[in-house]
Protein backbone atom coordinates (compact mmCIF):
# COMPACT_ATOMS: atom_id res chain seq x y z
CA UNK A 1 0.00 0.00 0.00
CA UNK A 2 1.54 3.38 -1.03
CA UNK A 3 2.28 5.81 1.78
CA UNK A 4 1.27 9.46 1.78
CA UNK A 5 3.78 11.68 3.61
CA UNK A 6 2.64 14.81 5.47
CA UNK A 7 5.62 16.05 7.41
CA UNK A 8 8.96 15.21 8.97
CA UNK A 9 9.89 16.07 12.53
CA UNK A 10 12.68 15.22 14.90
CA UNK A 11 12.22 12.17 17.12
CA UNK A 12 11.47 14.28 20.17
CA UNK A 13 8.34 15.88 18.70
CA UNK A 14 5.24 14.84 20.69
CA UNK A 15 3.26 14.13 17.48
CA UNK A 16 -0.17 14.71 18.96
CA UNK A 17 -2.34 13.39 16.17
CA UNK A 18 -5.47 12.63 18.17
CA UNK A 19 -8.66 14.02 16.69
CA UNK A 20 -7.29 14.79 13.24
CA UNK A 21 -7.33 12.61 10.15
CA UNK A 22 -5.57 12.38 6.83
CA UNK A 23 -6.42 12.70 3.15
CA UNK A 24 -8.98 10.59 1.32
CA UNK A 25 -12.62 9.67 1.67
CA UNK A 26 -13.12 8.08 4.11
CA UNK A 27 -10.30 10.00 5.76
CA UNK A 28 -7.17 7.93 6.21
CA UNK A 29 -5.88 7.30 9.70
CA UNK A 30 -2.64 9.07 10.53
CA UNK A 31 0.34 7.12 11.78
CA UNK A 32 4.03 7.69 12.21
CA UNK A 33 7.19 6.19 10.76
CA UNK A 34 10.05 6.53 13.21
CA UNK A 35 13.78 6.26 12.99
CA UNK A 36 16.26 6.94 15.75
CA UNK A 37 16.47 10.68 15.04
CA UNK A 38 13.45 11.55 12.92
CA UNK A 39 9.75 10.83 12.55
CA UNK A 40 7.45 11.13 9.58
CA UNK A 41 3.70 11.58 9.80
CA UNK A 42 2.08 9.41 7.14
CA UNK A 43 -1.11 7.61 6.17
CA UNK A 44 -2.25 5.20 3.51
CA UNK A 45 -2.44 7.00 0.16
CA UNK A 46 -5.90 6.89 -1.39
CA UNK A 47 -5.83 5.48 -4.91
CA UNK A 48 -7.73 8.38 -6.47
CA UNK A 49 -6.15 11.30 -4.62
CA UNK A 50 -6.81 14.73 -6.12
CA UNK A 51 -6.41 18.25 -4.79
CA UNK A 52 -9.85 18.41 -3.26
CA UNK A 53 -10.65 20.97 -0.64
CA UNK A 54 -11.13 18.25 1.96
CA UNK A 55 -7.72 16.73 1.20
CA UNK A 56 -5.88 20.04 1.15
CA UNK A 57 -7.45 20.90 4.47
CA UNK A 58 -6.43 17.56 5.95
CA UNK A 59 -2.86 18.14 4.78
CA UNK A 60 -2.86 21.66 6.18
CA UNK A 61 -4.41 20.61 9.49
CA UNK A 62 -1.62 18.13 10.11
CA UNK A 63 0.94 20.90 9.56
CA UNK A 64 -0.78 23.30 11.91
CA UNK A 65 -1.13 20.70 14.61
CA UNK A 66 2.55 19.75 14.40
CA UNK A 67 3.69 23.35 14.23
CA UNK A 68 2.11 24.04 17.60
CA UNK A 69 4.47 21.63 19.37
CA UNK A 70 7.78 22.04 17.59
CA UNK A 71 9.53 22.27 14.26
CA UNK A 72 8.15 20.16 11.42
CA UNK A 73 9.09 20.09 7.74
CA UNK A 74 5.85 20.33 5.75
CA UNK A 75 5.79 18.18 2.63
CA UNK A 76 4.33 19.45 -0.61
CA UNK A 77 0.78 18.23 -1.10
CA UNK A 78 0.45 14.88 -2.85
CA UNK A 79 3.78 13.26 -2.07
CA UNK A 80 3.53 9.47 -2.09
CA UNK A 81 6.14 6.81 -1.42
CA UNK A 82 5.97 3.08 -2.12
CA UNK A 83 5.51 2.02 1.53
CA UNK A 84 6.42 2.84 5.15
CA UNK A 85 9.74 1.02 4.90
CA UNK A 86 10.82 3.27 2.03
CA UNK A 87 9.87 6.34 4.04
CA UNK A 88 12.00 5.07 6.90
CA UNK A 89 14.97 4.52 4.62
CA UNK A 90 14.67 8.05 3.20
CA UNK A 91 14.61 9.41 6.76
CA UNK A 92 17.76 7.45 7.42
CA UNK A 93 19.53 8.48 4.20
CA UNK A 94 18.65 12.17 4.48
CA UNK A 95 19.02 12.26 8.24
CA UNK A 96 21.60 15.03 8.39
CA UNK A 97 19.96 17.24 5.78
CA UNK A 98 16.55 17.02 7.46
CA UNK A 99 18.01 17.59 10.93
CA UNK A 100 19.75 20.68 9.60
CA UNK A 101 16.56 22.08 8.11
CA UNK A 102 14.59 21.35 11.23
CA UNK A 103 17.13 23.36 13.17
CA UNK A 104 16.81 26.26 10.73
CA UNK A 105 13.05 26.54 11.12
CA UNK A 106 12.93 25.80 14.84
CA UNK A 107 10.76 28.40 16.54
CA UNK A 108 9.90 30.06 13.22
CA UNK A 109 6.69 30.72 11.33
CA UNK A 110 6.00 31.69 7.74
CA UNK A 111 4.15 34.85 6.79
CA UNK A 112 3.11 35.33 3.20
CA UNK A 113 2.64 38.88 2.00
CA UNK A 114 0.94 39.88 -1.21
CA UNK A 115 0.80 43.50 -2.23
CA UNK A 116 -1.32 45.03 -4.95
CA UNK A 117 -1.54 48.57 -6.17
CA UNK A 118 -4.57 50.08 -7.77
CA UNK A 119 -3.83 49.99 -11.49
CA UNK A 120 -5.23 53.40 -12.38
CA UNK A 121 -3.17 54.95 -9.63
CA UNK A 122 -0.03 53.41 -11.08
CA UNK A 123 -0.97 54.37 -14.64
CA UNK A 124 -1.51 57.98 -13.57
CA UNK A 125 1.97 58.04 -12.11
CA UNK A 126 3.45 56.49 -15.25
CA UNK A 127 1.71 59.03 -17.42
CA UNK A 128 2.61 61.98 -15.26
CA UNK A 129 6.28 61.16 -15.62
CA UNK A 130 6.57 60.49 -19.33
CA UNK A 131 5.86 63.03 -22.05
CA UNK A 132 6.12 60.28 -24.70
CA UNK A 133 3.42 58.29 -23.05
CA UNK A 134 1.16 61.31 -22.68
CA UNK A 135 1.61 62.18 -26.36
CA UNK A 136 0.84 58.64 -27.50
CA UNK A 137 -2.11 58.52 -25.17
CA UNK A 138 -3.64 61.67 -26.59
CA UNK A 139 -2.98 60.58 -30.16
CA UNK A 140 -4.61 57.19 -29.69
CA UNK A 141 -7.53 58.57 -27.74
CA UNK A 142 -8.35 61.01 -30.52
CA UNK A 143 -7.70 58.51 -33.27
CA UNK A 144 -8.98 55.00 -32.61
CA UNK A 145 -7.51 53.73 -35.89
CA UNK A 146 -3.90 54.42 -34.84
CA UNK A 147 -3.14 50.79 -34.17
CA UNK A 148 0.65 51.06 -34.21
CA UNK A 149 0.61 53.99 -31.83
CA UNK A 150 -1.69 52.07 -29.60
CA UNK A 151 0.71 49.13 -29.46
CA UNK A 152 3.65 51.45 -28.90
CA UNK A 153 1.80 53.14 -26.06
CA UNK A 154 0.89 49.80 -24.51
CA UNK A 155 4.43 48.54 -24.75
CA UNK A 156 5.93 51.66 -23.19
CA UNK A 157 3.39 51.62 -20.41
CA UNK A 158 3.88 47.92 -19.85
CA UNK A 159 7.64 48.41 -19.47
CA UNK A 160 7.12 51.27 -17.06
CA UNK A 161 4.60 49.31 -15.04
CA UNK A 162 6.95 46.37 -14.85
CA UNK A 163 9.92 48.48 -13.86
CA UNK A 164 7.99 50.35 -11.20
CA UNK A 165 6.47 47.22 -9.77
CA UNK A 166 9.88 45.57 -9.59
CA UNK A 167 11.27 48.61 -7.85
CA UNK A 168 8.38 48.85 -5.38
CA UNK A 169 8.66 45.14 -4.67
CA UNK A 170 12.39 45.31 -4.01
CA UNK A 171 11.93 48.34 -1.80
CA UNK A 172 9.23 46.72 0.28
CA UNK A 173 11.18 43.48 0.70
CA UNK A 174 14.31 45.41 1.69
CA UNK A 175 12.41 47.31 4.33
CA UNK A 176 10.74 44.25 5.83
CA UNK A 177 13.69 41.86 5.63
CA UNK A 178 15.33 43.11 8.85
CA UNK A 179 12.23 41.98 10.77
CA UNK A 180 12.54 38.41 9.45
CA UNK A 181 15.03 35.56 9.52
CA UNK A 182 14.78 34.73 5.83
CA UNK A 183 12.74 35.71 2.81
CA UNK A 184 11.53 33.75 -0.20
CA UNK A 185 10.28 35.60 -3.24
CA UNK A 186 7.56 33.92 -5.24
CA UNK A 187 6.07 34.66 -8.64
CA UNK A 188 3.89 37.74 -8.63
CA UNK A 189 0.25 37.10 -9.45
CA UNK A 190 -1.81 38.95 -12.00
CA UNK A 191 -3.29 41.01 -9.18
CA UNK A 192 -0.31 41.35 -6.85
CA UNK A 193 3.00 42.77 -7.97
CA UNK A 194 4.66 41.36 -4.88
CA UNK A 195 4.31 37.86 -3.51
CA UNK A 196 6.86 37.09 -0.84
CA UNK A 197 7.18 34.85 2.17
CA UNK A 198 9.06 35.67 5.34
CA UNK A 199 10.39 33.28 7.94
CA UNK A 200 9.81 34.94 11.28
CA UNK A 201 10.77 33.94 14.79
CA UNK A 202 7.70 33.19 16.85
CA UNK A 203 8.54 35.79 19.45
CA UNK A 204 9.07 38.42 16.77
CA UNK A 205 5.81 37.75 14.97
CA UNK A 206 4.07 40.72 16.57
CA UNK A 207 6.86 43.10 15.62
CA UNK A 208 6.89 41.76 12.08
CA UNK A 209 3.17 42.23 11.67
CA UNK A 210 3.53 45.73 13.05
CA UNK A 211 6.26 46.48 10.50
CA UNK A 212 3.94 45.37 7.69
CA UNK A 213 1.15 47.56 9.01
CA UNK A 214 3.45 50.56 9.20
CA UNK A 215 4.63 49.97 5.67
CA UNK A 216 1.03 49.74 4.49
CA UNK A 217 0.17 52.96 6.26
CA UNK A 218 2.96 54.81 4.52
CA UNK A 219 2.04 53.52 1.08
CA UNK A 220 -1.40 54.98 1.10
CA UNK A 221 -4.84 54.05 -0.03
CA UNK A 222 -3.99 52.78 -3.50
CA UNK A 223 -2.18 49.75 -2.09
CA UNK A 224 -3.66 46.59 -0.70
CA UNK A 225 -1.51 44.51 1.62
CA UNK A 226 -2.58 40.97 2.22
CA UNK A 227 -0.68 39.33 5.05
CA UNK A 228 -1.29 35.67 5.67
CA UNK A 229 0.12 33.88 8.68
CA UNK A 230 1.32 32.36 10.85
CA UNK A 231 1.74 29.41 8.51
CA UNK A 232 3.82 26.26 8.44
CA UNK A 233 7.16 27.17 6.83
CA UNK A 234 6.32 25.72 3.42
CA UNK A 235 8.62 28.12 1.60
CA UNK A 236 11.67 27.48 3.76
CA UNK A 237 12.24 23.75 3.65
CA UNK B 1 -3.79 54.31 4.94
CA UNK B 2 -3.99 51.23 2.84
CA UNK B 3 -5.76 48.07 3.77
CA UNK B 4 -3.97 45.27 5.54
CA UNK B 5 -5.93 42.10 5.50
CA UNK B 6 -4.45 39.61 7.86
CA UNK B 7 -5.70 36.09 7.70
CA UNK B 8 -4.96 33.23 9.98
CA UNK B 9 -4.15 35.55 12.82
CA UNK B 10 -2.76 34.04 16.01
CA UNK B 11 -5.25 32.39 18.41
CA UNK B 12 -7.20 30.93 15.54
CA UNK B 13 -5.04 27.85 15.39
CA UNK B 14 -7.59 25.43 16.77
CA UNK B 15 -9.47 23.84 13.94
CA UNK B 16 -6.87 24.86 11.41
CA UNK B 17 -6.83 27.55 8.79
CA UNK B 18 -9.93 26.50 6.95
CA UNK B 19 -10.96 30.11 6.53
CA UNK B 20 -8.02 30.96 4.33
CA UNK B 21 -7.43 27.83 2.32
CA UNK B 22 -7.50 29.73 -0.94
CA UNK B 23 -4.70 31.96 0.25
CA UNK B 24 -2.41 29.10 1.15
CA UNK B 25 -3.25 27.02 -1.91
CA UNK B 26 -0.08 27.95 -3.77
CA UNK B 27 2.03 27.18 -0.71
CA UNK B 28 0.49 23.76 -0.14
CA UNK B 29 0.65 22.80 -3.80
CA UNK B 30 3.84 24.45 -4.90
CA UNK B 31 6.20 24.69 -1.94
CA UNK B 32 6.94 22.33 0.86
CA UNK B 33 9.48 19.58 0.96
CA UNK B 34 9.65 16.91 -1.72
CA UNK B 35 11.46 13.60 -1.68
CA UNK B 36 13.08 13.04 -5.04
CA UNK B 37 12.64 9.31 -5.10
CA UNK B 38 8.91 9.55 -4.37
CA UNK B 39 6.16 10.36 -6.82
CA UNK B 40 3.88 13.28 -6.62
CA UNK B 41 0.28 12.47 -7.30
CA UNK B 42 -0.60 13.89 -10.68
CA UNK B 43 -2.95 16.74 -9.99
CA UNK B 44 -4.95 17.77 -13.01
CA UNK B 45 -5.30 21.51 -13.28
CA UNK B 46 -2.45 22.42 -10.98
CA UNK B 47 -0.18 23.44 -13.84
CA UNK B 48 -2.24 26.50 -14.64
CA UNK B 49 -1.19 28.03 -11.36
CA UNK B 50 2.33 28.19 -12.67
CA UNK B 51 1.86 30.28 -15.79
CA UNK B 52 4.71 32.76 -15.97
CA UNK B 53 3.13 36.12 -15.34
CA UNK B 54 5.96 37.85 -17.12
CA UNK B 55 5.14 36.10 -20.36
CA UNK B 56 1.58 37.30 -20.05
CA UNK B 57 2.74 40.84 -19.40
CA UNK B 58 4.83 41.06 -22.58
CA UNK B 59 2.08 40.29 -25.03
CA UNK B 60 0.12 42.24 -27.60
CA UNK B 61 -3.05 41.67 -25.61
CA UNK B 62 -1.46 43.25 -22.58
CA UNK B 63 -0.21 46.23 -24.60
CA UNK B 64 -3.66 46.85 -25.99
CA UNK B 65 -5.20 46.54 -22.59
CA UNK B 66 -2.76 49.05 -21.08
CA UNK B 67 -3.34 51.43 -23.98
CA UNK B 68 -7.06 51.22 -23.45
CA UNK B 69 -6.69 51.73 -19.70
CA UNK B 70 -4.59 54.83 -20.30
CA UNK B 71 -7.04 56.25 -22.82
CA UNK B 72 -9.79 55.75 -20.31
CA UNK B 73 -8.03 57.44 -17.42
CA UNK B 74 -9.37 60.80 -16.54
CA UNK B 75 -6.15 62.69 -16.85
CA UNK B 76 -7.49 66.01 -15.70
CA UNK B 77 -8.69 64.71 -12.38
CA UNK B 78 -5.50 62.73 -12.07
CA UNK B 79 -3.51 65.94 -12.24
CA UNK B 80 -5.36 67.51 -9.38
CA UNK B 81 -3.73 67.89 -6.04
CA UNK B 82 -2.57 64.64 -4.49
CA UNK B 83 -4.96 65.19 -1.59
CA UNK B 84 -7.83 64.48 -3.93
CA UNK B 85 -6.28 61.38 -5.32
CA UNK B 86 -7.51 59.14 -2.56
CA UNK B 87 -11.12 59.92 -3.33
CA UNK B 88 -10.54 59.06 -6.94
CA UNK B 89 -9.07 55.71 -6.06
CA UNK B 90 -12.15 54.79 -4.11
CA UNK B 91 -14.30 55.56 -7.12
CA UNK B 92 -12.31 53.84 -9.82
CA UNK B 93 -12.04 50.70 -7.80
CA UNK B 94 -15.74 50.24 -8.16
CA UNK B 95 -15.80 51.24 -11.78
CA UNK B 96 -15.65 48.98 -14.78
CA UNK B 97 -11.88 48.94 -14.98
CA UNK B 98 -11.40 45.88 -12.86
CA UNK B 99 -13.66 43.68 -14.87
CA UNK B 100 -12.03 44.63 -18.11
CA UNK B 101 -8.55 44.35 -16.80
CA UNK B 102 -8.92 40.78 -15.71
CA UNK B 103 -6.10 38.97 -17.44
CA UNK B 104 -5.70 35.46 -18.66
CA UNK B 105 -3.91 34.34 -15.56
CA UNK B 106 -6.46 35.61 -13.09
CA UNK B 107 -9.09 33.91 -15.18
CA UNK B 108 -7.21 30.66 -15.12
CA UNK B 109 -6.66 30.75 -11.40
CA UNK B 110 -10.29 31.57 -10.78
CA UNK B 111 -11.36 28.76 -13.05
CA UNK B 112 -9.15 26.45 -11.10
CA UNK B 113 -10.43 27.82 -7.85
CA UNK B 114 -14.00 27.27 -8.98
CA UNK B 115 -13.44 23.68 -9.89
CA UNK B 116 -11.48 23.31 -6.69
CA UNK B 117 -14.44 24.58 -4.72
CA UNK B 118 -16.81 22.32 -6.58
CA UNK B 119 -14.69 19.49 -5.32
CA UNK B 120 -15.51 20.36 -1.75
CA UNK B 121 -17.89 18.15 0.06
CA UNK B 122 -20.09 18.65 3.06
CA UNK B 123 -18.56 22.02 3.82
CA UNK B 124 -21.39 24.39 4.57
CA UNK B 125 -19.39 27.57 4.80
CA UNK B 126 -17.97 29.14 1.69
CA UNK B 127 -15.43 31.42 3.20
CA UNK B 128 -12.84 31.30 0.47
CA UNK B 129 -12.94 33.97 -2.12
CA UNK B 130 -10.24 34.87 -4.55
CA UNK B 131 -8.02 37.48 -2.96
CA UNK B 132 -8.84 39.95 -5.69
CA UNK B 133 -12.50 40.00 -4.82
CA UNK B 134 -11.99 40.32 -1.13
CA UNK B 135 -9.58 43.18 -1.67
CA UNK B 136 -12.19 44.95 -3.72
CA UNK B 137 -14.87 44.56 -1.12
CA UNK B 138 -12.47 45.55 1.56
CA UNK B 139 -11.61 48.71 -0.33
CA UNK B 140 -15.24 49.50 -0.67
CA UNK B 141 -15.61 49.19 3.05
CA UNK B 142 -12.72 51.53 3.55
CA UNK B 143 -14.16 54.01 1.10
CA UNK B 144 -17.42 53.81 2.90
CA UNK B 145 -15.83 54.40 6.26
CA UNK B 146 -14.14 57.47 4.96
CA UNK B 147 -17.40 58.95 3.83
CA UNK B 148 -18.93 58.56 7.24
Amino acid sequence: MPTYVYAITDAGHPLRLDGITGVGDPAAELRTVRTKQLSAVVSDAPADLRAKRRDLLAHQNVQERLLADGPALPMRFGLVGPDDAQVASVLEEQRDAYAERLKEIDGCLEYNLKVARDEDDLLREVMAESADIRRLNERTRDNPAAHDDRLALGELVSQQVQARQDRMGTELVDRLTPAAERTALAEPTKTHFLNVSFLVKREKAGAFSEAVHQEAEQRGEAYTFHLNGPLPPYSFV
Amino acid sequence: MSVVQQSNAPNSSSGGGSGNLYDVLELILDRGLVIDAFVRVSLVGIEILKIDVRVVVASVDTYLRFAEACNRLDLESGRKAPSQLTDLVGEVTEGGAKGKSKGALTGAIEAFSDSFQKGQESEPEEEERPARKSSASSKRRTAHRREE
